[in-house]
């Protein structure tokens, strides 16, 4: 599977997985604590500032980013086609923040480190019969999925383009999730082999 | 043969990597304070695909990684303030739609493609729209502090939409079931 993962060191490499992983909770629990405008356009410009302080790290992601100010756009050109051209910049800048705050947690962490983070949190949970190594890895597999359906949904939206000249849209759902499911059975049989019996 | 741990694991993990995406694809809100979002039609997909524990499971690590701060809502949207917002019976109804789904297209008959289509449009419209709409009106009326009749009302302007999306769930589970004949539906004979 692909990785956002960017060899290229920042200060943000340096910060621990834990302590990114609780500021991205505060952060986006802030983002959907407020509602005012203002607010939302001051919390977008420090997410875009804080990006930006990665330089050459952010450049594996700028496809990605570009679809979600593309995304964002859509977002408030419809709303504002219902009359309700605030809360579209709200939703948008919502979803600009919240997304320049997670691409930046995946250029910066290896999936390892966010596992073990996810493992020692995850593990007063053993007190209660629940397997926390097994939910911490359940966690990771699924961020790495997350990635992986942007990467497989990207490779036949162009494939479709090439054919046919115009973009795929629902019509890859279905070879989407096949491949996804095909994905995920040789995930299984590498996982067969490293788990315990 | 890969052990049904090691394909549980991949799968929950996979399908609720699904609903996230769909999280991640732009949401249109509607005044009621409930957004329109494609993630009922991971849902839905959970529950025809896994059947109703692995579809359980599937939205229960969603639902955890939400609570974790991450943020895999609509909208960019994720941490614990999510389970008191207005929509939040309709994300609680999450794991039991996908449960409801999953119960149903366990005992729908899948034989061929086109009956497997079927049972997984009948399975979704009971678990992925019936159940996460019973759900969500009840979270309308105890947090938005609307009556039973406006949440009603409010509640049936998705229906048409989710409609459409328990026919996407049918499409896919057809073209599923031509391109993997091996794959079990409803978690009948999981691998």
């Amino acid at each position: 599977m692909g990785s956002f993962y960017s060899d290229h060191r920042t200060w943000l490499h340096a910060v621990s997985a834990s302590l990114k992983l609780i500021l991205l909770a505060i952060f986006g629990t802030a983002l959907f604590v407020f509602d005012n405008t203002v607010v939302l356009l001051a919390c977008t410009a420090l997410c875009l500032l804080f990006f930006a302080s990665l330089g050459r790290a952010t450049l594996p992601a700028r496809k990605l980013l570009t679809m979600v100010v593309a995304a964002g756009l859509l977002i408030t050109a419809f709303h504002a086609y219902m009359q309700q051209p605030l809360l579209g910049l709200v939703s948008a800048l919502r979803l600009l923040s919240a997304s320049l705050l997670g691409i930046a947690l995946m250029l910066t962490t290896r999936a390892n480190d966010l596992l073990d983070v996810l493992e020692s949190w995850l593990s007063p949970l053993n007190r209660f019969g629940i397997r926390s190594n097994a939910l911490a890895l359940q966690l990771a597999l699924m961020l790495r999925f997350t990635e992986h359906f942007f990467i497989q949904w990207k490779r036949l939206d162009d494939a479709h383009r090439v054919r046919t000249g115009k973009s795929g849209g629902f019509k890859l759902l279905a070879p989407l999730t096949i491949r996804m499911l095909t994905s995920a059975q040789r995930v299984a049989d590498a996982l067969d082999l490293r788990l315990p019996p | 043969m890969t052990s049904s741990r090691s394909s549980g694991l991949a799968y929950v993990s996979l399908f609720a990597a699904l609903v996230a995406v769909f999280g991640l694809i732009p949401k249109i809100d509607l005044p009621l304070g409930v957004p329109i979002t494609l993630q009922t039609l991971g849902v839905m997909l959970a529950g025809c695909m896994l059947g109703p524990k692995k579809a359980l499971q599937a939205l229960l690590l969603f639902l955890a990684a939400l609570a974790l701060g991450l943020p895999l809502l609509s909208g960019g949207r994720g941490g614990l303030g999510v389970f008191v917002a207005p929509a939040s019976g309709y994300l609680i109804g999450f794991p039991i739609g996908a449960l409801a789904t999953g119960l149903l297209m366990a005992y729908l008959p899948v034989s061929s493609p086109r009956r497997a289509a079927v049972s997984a449009f009948v399975a979704s419209a009971v678990g992925g729209v019936l159940t996460i709409h019973i759900c969500g009106v009840i979270g309308l009326v105890a947090l938005a502090k609307l009556s039973w009749t406006q949440a009603l009302w409010g509640t049936l302007v998705f229906v048409p939409g989710d409609l459409i999306k328990c026919v996407l769930c049918a499409i896919v589970v057809h073209s599923v079931a031509r391109g993997l004949p091996d794959w079990r539906f409803g978690g009948r004979a999981f691998r």
